[in-house]
């Protein structure tokens, strides 16, 4: 019995061997172990032992530790989506989007990729670190698609699977085959915030039950800098469910996603910066105009205009981002750059396979209040968005996807507040449609950004996305009194317009704690 | 059990506003100003003329200053208030205000204060300069014509530092002008002497060291706009409203001597900014300070965040401590000042001026309802809890009744708690 869990492990760690050395840390990694084996402090005689004891020391233990860590969690996702159903509607939604950008760009009489002239490389370079005095004329340029249009297209879903009550309206996600949480489940899975622990984000002044703090606040930081320092990312990610402090948080998301920046993470970044200044896309205007219509026009994010400009930029030329979501994404746009010849002359459109829509910008905004260095911006942006952010707009079963989202919404506002869900049939309002933004969003550009981040700390911290429809419901149940009183989509949404008074982490605790 | 969370979720943040207690009161304004006028019939107040029986007056300092002059003969009664003190200006002239805290500072000195303690400090030039530890915190400053020659003997200290003048009497950035070289100060003061402009040589200016190392957030320049109150100058009691604001150029820091004229690049005022080509009017260039000190202490972290805000705090103090014994503490005024605050890239704030009636014009939506929230609180903080104005209330406002602010302040109380602390602890000794 011993012997075949002994071969097991054994197996897996071959494999695992094999697959750290495909890795990109595996080169800087290999040679940091060889430079301590050749180190006094590895003995020959017991080799084993001293050299396990001086990775240890040097830290190299934490990051092997962190490095499967990492490669364990992007495993499980790649496999293909079993209802194929669904991937027939995804494709057919990515086609109209491929449609409408070849529509947009011969009504514009652009390309959608061509060499960049000189003069356009060079003024561009210049302007790099102020990127909003780049004069351009995107006033011909709309949004491809807005979150209404998405949800729209989520909505005709239910049309690809054979349904079963005919008594029921059409537009519920309920007829789809897929299995979501109830709100018992949900507090197994959140069991901190169900068990009434104390949380970061209630009142700056909440008393620690620990000796020796005066507020919680000062104890989560005490412990939050022990846990840094150690850098082990799943105990990072423990602590993150019950929030992180504000001055701790860059660090501390950026360890618990591997989003670290090292040298070559610098360089990866300038060639993305690179291929940006070297080959236009017509994207890119899409890119200028999102970030005009979203962060510059906002008292919270303005200042950051010209950081989130080459964020974004450099992110639609990750090839990375491509191969990491292409279960999801499908096939990319091919497209011939014209003016370059010879082999490299064709190019993934965008080479990230992700096209922007209306409030993209946000997945990015509130990292500026913790990064204020682009390449770390862009890598901590690039982190969240390919283990979450994608599956908020693109089609797919997954638990964590967008439709299990809306479901879980639906589910959640039936079941715990039945005449808020009475309310919406009766004015005949399809209630997914006065939250939707939100969820596609994460929220953001919708609360203030002190909120916002509390809310992504739980996200880290449970890695899941589930606390998003939670909130919504949340939300609305606090606001029902007003909700009530209203009786068109357009006047619900008025109540539900300014969230900057929502202290997010009471609420969802309130929501999860048993009555 | 969590209670607290429950108690938050329902009680602080639920949207309905708590209807505000109607009573009486007869107020009277010379400035019809939309977040003053919506707060005082929210009161449910009654509007009246000047010469009616007003129990609560907020006026411009002009309309302030005629009705507490001499001639004026006017006799306030129990039941008045008003939004000034009659010599607001020793505290709101950019010359007077540099002239009270330069005594105040020796006064300190005398009376052998630590507060007062000194040391040499080097500057980026490398010239080393004796200042003071603690109360640092307005940027060298002479009066001119008055200190000219003071003025010259601090320039040519460091020839190649920039100096910033301004006019004492005026104020959203007019007449404000950067110079880097003597000679256009002399330039300046010759045209201005000219006999053609006698009017012109009769104005003094101040003239500042240039901050030309402010701390940048996406590469641009800002200042603080804080909102205190003063409800007592003897004794002092005052309060800083939590909501204040940063004021953004809308055109990238450069401090190369051709953009030195920008004022698109130098001054944040927003009178000045919005007539610039990239102002914004959905956000008016403005950031609240909330935000800052999320930005500050997710980037530079805790500490420092913490060290900057306190300072800014102690700055506050300090500059009403220096004009607490020259001001008319009038038991029927109260005074809401605008603090300009300027933190340079080491993180240490700066005064730069004190405005006595901080615009009330908003500028854009969150600026309203900004306003809106901070003269309710003043309304608030200043009535005594039955709402009529009374100068025999004890003028200590709950803790409720503060709102947005935070005690910045209170000698009454600090003087209350010393002597219980110090009967306190004589009973102990006596056991
Ligand atoms: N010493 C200084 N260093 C740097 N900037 C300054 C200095 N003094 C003033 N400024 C800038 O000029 C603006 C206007 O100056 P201020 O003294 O507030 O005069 P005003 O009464 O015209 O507003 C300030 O808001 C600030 O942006
Ligand atoms: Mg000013």
């Amino acid at each position: 019995m011993e012997d075949i869990k002994d071969d097991a492990i054994h197996h897996t760690a071959m494999k695992l061997a094999e697959e750290i050395k495909n890795l990109s840390i595996y080169k800087s990694f290999y040679s940091d172990v060889q430079k301590l084996v050749s180190s006094p402090n590895v003995k020959k005689e017991d080799f084993k032992q001293t050299l396990q004891q001086a990775m240890k020391e040097k830290g190299l233990d934490t990051k092997l530790r962190n490095t499967v860590f990492h490669w364990v969690r992007t495993q499980n996702k790649n496999k293909l989506d079993p209802l194929t159903s669904l991937s027939k509607a995804s494709a057919q939604w990515e086609k109209r989007i491929h449609k409408s950008l070849n529509s947009m760009c011969s009504d514009l009489e652009t390309s959608l990729a061509k060499i960049r002239p000189q003069t356009e490389h060079e003024e561009l370079a210049e302007k790099w670190n102020e990127l909003s005095t780049y004069s351009l004329d995107l006033s011909k340029y709309r949004p491809v698609y807005a979150p209404k249009d998405f949800l729209d297209v989520l909505l005709t879903l239910s049309g690809y699977v054979p349904f079963t009550r005919e008594d029921e309206p059409k537009w519920e996600f309920a007829h789809l085959p897929l299995q979501v949480k109830n709100l018992d489940q949900l507090r197994k899975t959140y069991v901190e915030w169900a068990n009434g622990e104390p949380l970061l984000g209630v009142n700056p002044n909440m008393p620690s039950i620990v000796q020796g703090f005066a507020t919680l606040e000062a104890e989560r930081i005490a412990l939050g800098e022990r846990v840094a320092a150690l850098g082990y990312a799943p105990v990072i990610q423990e602590y993150l469910k019950k929030g992180s402090p504000q001055c701790l948080r860059a660090r501390l998301w950026s360890q618990v996603l591997g989003a670290e920046v090292k040298q070559q993470q610098t360089n990866y970044f300038n060639q993305l910066k690179k291929s940006v200044l070297e080959v236009d896309l017509m994207i890119d205007k899409l890119i200028f105009k999102d970030v005009q219509l979203t962060a510059s026009n906002d008292d919270q994010y303005f200042v950051f205009e010209d950081l989130l400009y080459q964020v974004m930029l450099c992110f639609s030329r990750d090839s990375e981002v491509l191969s990491a979501v292409r279960s999801l994404a499908g096939a990319a746009l091919t497209v011939a750059v014209k003016g370059r010849h010879g082999p490299d002359c064709l190019t993934a459109f965008p080479p990230s396979g992700v096209i922007p829509f209306h409030g993209f910008t946000m997945y990015a905004t509130p990292f500026c209040y913790l990064y204020d260095e682009p390449v770390q911006l862009y890598y901590i942006f690039r982190a969240f968005y390919m283990r979450y952010w994608h599956r908020l707009h693109y089609i797919s079963t997954h638990p964590q996807g967008i439709v299990s989202l809306c479901l879980l919404y639906e589910r959640l506002l039936e079941a715990n507040e039945p005449l808020l869900w009475i309310h919406f049939r009766n004015i005949n309002v399809n209630p997914i449609r006065v939250v939707f933004k939100w969820l596609m969003r994460a929220f953001s550009g919708h609360l203030p950004p002190d909120q916002l981040l509390l809310l992504w700390d739980a996200i880290l911290g449970y890695d899941c996305l589930e606390i998003l429809p939670l909130l919504a419901i949340s939300i609305l149940s606090f606001r029902k009194e007003n909700i009530f009183q209203v009786n068109t989509l357009q006047n619900v949404d008025a109540v539900l317009a300014d969230l900057s008074t929502i202290s997010v982490i009471p609420l969802l605790q309130l929501a999860l704690m048993k009555p | 059990m969590n209670t607290e969370s429950k108690k938050m979720a329902t009680s602080i943040y639920g949207r309905v506003n708590a209807p505000v207690e109607r009573c009486r009161v007869n107020f009277c304004t010379d400035m019809e100003k939309s977040v003053l006028m919506s707060n005082f019939e929210r009161r449910g107040w009654h509007q009246v003329g000047p010469d009616d029986e007003w129990n609560f007056y907020w006026a411009s300092t002009q309309t302030c200053r005629n009705l507490f002059s001499v001639e004026s003969g006017y006799r306030m009664n129990d039941n008045q208030i008003i939004n000034h003190f009659p010599n607001h200006y020793e505290l709101s002239r950019k010359d007077l205000l540099v002239k009270n805290i330069k005594r105040y500072r020796k006064e300190l000195e005398r009376d052998g204060s630590p507060l007062a303690e000194k040391a040499e400090v080097v500057l980026h030039g490398g010239q080393v300069v004796t200042r003071y530890v603690h109360l640092d915190f307005i940027p060298v400053t002479f009066v001119l014509p008055a200190d000219y020659n003071m003025f010259v003997e601090e320039y040519r200290k460091s020839p190649q530092s920039t100096w910033i003048m301004k006019p004492c009497g005026k104020s959203q950035g007019t007449g404000i002008f950067l110079i880097n070289k003597l000679s256009k100060l002399k330039k300046w003061s010759r045209e201005a002497k000219a006999p053609f402009h006698p009017q012109l040589s009769k104005e003094s200016y101040v003239i500042s060291r240039y901050i030309d190392n402010p701390l940048l957030i996406g590469g641009k320049k800002f200042d603080l706009r804080l909102y205190v109150l003063v409800t007592s100058f003897r004794p002092l009691k005052a309060y800083l409203f939590q909501l204040g604001f940063c004021r953004f150029c809308t055109v990238k820091y450069d401090t190369s001597v051709t953009e030195l004229d920008n004022m698109y690049v130098h001054l944040t005022n927003v009178s000045v900014q919005k007539h610039g080509g990239d102002y914004n009017n959905i956000h008016g260039g403005k950031m609240s300070v909330q935000n800052l000190r999320l930005f500050l202490e997710g980037t530079r972290g805790r500490a420092v965040t913490e060290k900057l805000f306190a300072s800014i705090q102690w700055l506050i103090v300090h500059s009403l401590k220096a004009v607490s014994s020259v001001m008319a503490n009038d038991r029927h005024c109260f005074e809401c000042y605008g603090y300009d605050i300027i933190i340079d890239n080491q993180l240490k704030p700066w005064l730069v001026e004190v405005n006595a009636s901080p615009s009330l014009t908003s500028t854009t939506v969150n600026d309203r309802i900004m306003k809106y929230k901070l003269i309710d609180n003043i309304l608030t903080a200043v009535l005594p809890p039955d709402g009529i104005p009374d100068v025999r209330w004890n003028k200590v406002p709950n803790s409720e009744a503060l709102g947005n602010f935070d005690l910045l302040i209170d000698e009454d109380l600090m003087e209350k708690e010393e002597s219980a602390n110090a009967t306190g602890k004589g009973s102990k000794n006596k056991k």
